[in-house]
């Protein structure tokens, strides 16, 4: 026990810790650095005292995924280590995330930046997937941006690995609007599919500079959805109306991608309809995506040094996400309750607990 | 002061912030919005009784940090003690009654939240203080015996607006109200009579400036439609002319020509909306410059080999595997609707056994841990 205490101490040692800079449900994030080589990291304390039953589901998986998965457009998680009660896992600092370069109405984006953006995430999201991962929460929030350009996927709170035969799978999960319709249908068993449509999401978004499907409810979700893409026929989807929570939301007709992203290439359209198909076996992989004639027409994907950033006034934004708010009593296998994970409340039915959703980075106290 | 009726509307519009929903009215929630209105008076009426509601693109909330873009729907509303937060909040804290305001603590009812007209909440704070001061401080300059007595009258007023803005000695000032309530309550009421019928008279006075306006405006359109005719009539005759004898012919439609010229002109100065596209262009410029200096390089799908020891083994159709025996049974393809596929958790199992056989194993020369592939690590656990 002792020597267990004492290698703890020395990493504790390593890194230092400065000044806040944001604060989740369940963590809150510090700029910290290496006492070494004066590195500048993100360190994440994990905040233990809340739940009875010990560590916080999301805090456990994220440990288990990061731990494995060592790529460039995956966050490195660099250490962990236990300060009184309390769990600390020492990540690579990253400056920005995609959402606040979405948001910035000052950039301008050209398509082989957003080629670069989507080959980026692409790469990262393969990677998981051939290491049996799911990442599960995919929006333009979780992919950060490191200081030379570099997109990297983050927050692998609700990630899980492959599921076994005979094992269900929890369908409440991934932010909604960025859902795709199996998982709204109550499937159990599902593969990683699900994370490609959410890319298939991000990328219209940063075509369109707004969410793509923005549903208001989970209905509204589906509903949203198929007045985009169209009601899925049973030859586009075998079987999918026997899913357990099939619900029938009435007939759109099918209208062209090209309608609403006319500035789009081909090549581009046809790999964001190979996102949004709807038979999640016909669905692209990412080793697939990547072989896509779109990243190999011209223009190449721009170099990441060269990629569109917001101003430096905007406060740094750290691997963290304050929606993976698990107030369940405890950590359970069914992660989170459903209206858990919406990124944004509009009615403000339901939610009782949860007050800050989104992390405040306006209020830098020092520590 | 008589925009009662405006009140009870309660229609509200927008301004401030980006030109974005800026014609969006509101139909939702209704019901916080008259009530509170006509309750507290919320928000400020414009001259056509309507009230115009801060809005601004970066709002957020307080509470819950919700902000416009992922709520394009949010809407901020004022407490009593002039803290902002929006309506599902409001909703969630406020329904079971009374609850402490999540910023200070003073207890709040979810009817007294009201619209913001003002960025700034003082000012917002201010306007209402001095509505409410307005409505029972209406002594005029005929109601005193001479000017310096209305001066100190003034002062006083200002000076209770003061404390109230700034929250000093509340319970004082509030006396001090009361007790002038009570002492001037005939001339307050004399007042407010008063008022109304000057805002009665306005009303009047306005209704005939409008008539007035209309009628000269019918006039001139009269005037208008005369000379058009007029033009028309010439031009026919010139028509005319021209079929029955062609005198002057290319003089005429020269003449024509040049008229028609004039009038294009004048269009075409009033349009001149093409700057955005050439700042657009510019700055796309600069970026088109700076990619020479480092250059793209083309797109590389996979950077490693992993997929090389695909080949060390071939994945069959079939297992004998209980495990997944449900799943491939499953004859309505409800597990298999969603995307899943037994034979991925085969091909993972498979890949698992073969892809450490490369690998020197485990012993007393061990090589540095941090050389060893991820997959290795994954296939122990």
């Amino acid at each position: 026990m002792d020597a267990v205490e004492k290698a703890n101490a020395a990493t504790q040692k390593k890194w230092a810790k400065d000044a806040k800079i944001g604060e989740g449900m369940y963590a809150v994030v510090y700029k910290g650095r290496e006492v070494a080589a004066g590195r500048p990291v993100a360190i994440k304390k994990i905040k233990v005292g809340q739940f009875k039953d010990g560590l916080d589901m999301s805090a456990i998986r994220e440990v288990k995924y990061l731990r494995e998965l060592k790529h460039p457009n995956i966050i490195e998680l660099l250490d962990v280590f236990s300060s009184k009660t309390n769990l600390n896992l020492v990540l690579e600092f990253l400056d920005t995330d995609l959402e606040l370069v979405i948001r910035d109405r000052s950039l301008v984006f050209l398509p082989a930046d957003i080629k670069a953006w989507i080959a980026m995430t692409f790469r990262g999201l393969e990677f998981c997937h051939r290491n049996w991962i799911l990442h599960r929460d995919l929006k333009p929030n979780n992919l950060l941006i490191s200081a030379d350009g570099q997109l990297k996927l983050a927050d692998f709170g609700l990630a899980r690995d492959f599921a076994d035969p005979g094992y269900k799978m929890t369908c409440q999960v991934i932010t909604r609007w960025y859902r795709p319709p199996e998982l709204f249908f109550g499937c159990r068993y599902y593969s990683t599919a699900v994370d490609i449509w959410s890319v298939g999401c991000i990328f219209a978004e940063l075509m369109l500079r707004t969410p793509y499907l923005p549903g208001e409810s989970d209905l509204d979700q589906l509903k949203t959805t198929f007045r985009a893409l169209g009601t899925p026929t049973e030859e586009e989807w075998p079987g999918h109306t026997k899913l357990p929570d099939y619900i029938s939301v009435g007939q759109f007709p099918r209208t062209p991608l090209r309608d609403l992203f006319t500035a789009a290439t081909a090549d581009c359209l046809n790999l964001l309809s190979k996102c949004f198909t709807y038979d999640p076996k016909k669905r692209i992989s990412a080793k697939d995506a990547l072989n896509h004639p779109y990243f190999f027409a011209l223009p190449y994907p721009s170099h990441p040094s060269k990629l569109p950033k917001p101003a430096k006034k905007s406060s740094p934004l750290e691997e963290m996400d304050g929606n993976v708010d698990l107030s369940g009593p405890g950590p359970t296998v069914k992660a989170n309750p459903p209206n858990k994970l919406k990124r944004k409340l509009s009615s403000g039915e339901g939610d009782t607990r949860s007050i800050a959703r989104k992390l405040d980075f306006t209020q830098k106290s020092p520590e | 002061m008589s925009n009662r009726n405006g009140w009870l509307r309660g229609t509200t519009i927008r301004k401030g912030g980006t030109s974005f929903n800026s014609n969006h009215t509101r139909h939702t929630t209704p019901q916080i919005q008259s009530t509170s209105s006509t309750i507290f008076g919320g928000g400020v009426k414009d001259p056509s009784g309507r009230t115009s509601e801060y809005f601004s693109m970066d709002d957020q909330c307080p509470v819950c940090k919700s902000d416009r873009y992922l709520n394009p729907k949010l809407r901020l509303l004022v407490s009593a003690c002039y803290h902002k937060m929006c309506e599902s909040c409001i909703d969630r804290l406020f329904t079971l009654g009374p609850a402490p305001c999540p910023v200070c603590a003073k207890t709040l009812r979810k009817l007294a939240f009201t619209p913001q007209t003002f960025e700034d909440l003082g000012v917002e704070k201010e306007v209402a203080v001095r509505r409410r001061l307005a409505k029972n401080f209406n002594k005029r300059r005929e109601d005193f015996p001479d000017l310096r007595s209305y001066n100190d009258y003034l002062e006083d007023v200002e000076d209770i607006a003061f404390h109230l803005i700034n929250d000093i000695d509340v319970p004082e000032t509030e006396a001090r109200i009361a007790k002038y309530k009570i002492e001037n309550a005939n001339l307050i009421e004399l007042n407010v009579q008063r008022e109304e019928q000057y805002a009665q008279y306005l009303k009047e006075q306005e209704e005939i400036d409008r008539l007035d306006r209309e009628q000269r405006a019918a006039e001139l359109r009269r005037l208008e439609e005369e000379e058009r005719e007029e033009r028309e009539k010439g031009r026919r005759e010139l028509i005319d002319k021209l079929e029955t004898s062609d005198k002057d012919a290319l003089k005429l439609v020269a003449r024509s020509k040049a008229q028609a010229l004039k009038r294009a002109s004048t269009r075409s100065a009033s349009s001149s909306a093409s700057n955005v596209f050439q700042s657009n262009a510019k700055l796309l410029r600069s970026r088109a410059a700076q990619s020479t200096v480092i250059p793209d390089v083309p797109h590389v799908p996979l950077q490693d080999d992993w997929y090389a020891y695909e080949d060390k083994f071939a994945l069959r159709d079939n297992y004998d595997d209980p495990v997944s025996e449900a799943v491939r049974r499953d004859r309505e393809g409800i597990m298999r609707a969603g995307g899943y596929r037994v034979e991925e958790a085969w091909q993972r199992a498979l890949t698992f056994a073969v892809a450490g056989l490369d690998l020197r194993p485990l012993g007393s020369a061990v090589p540095s841990k941090s050389t060893e592939p991820a997959d290795v690590v994954m296939a122990e656990a």
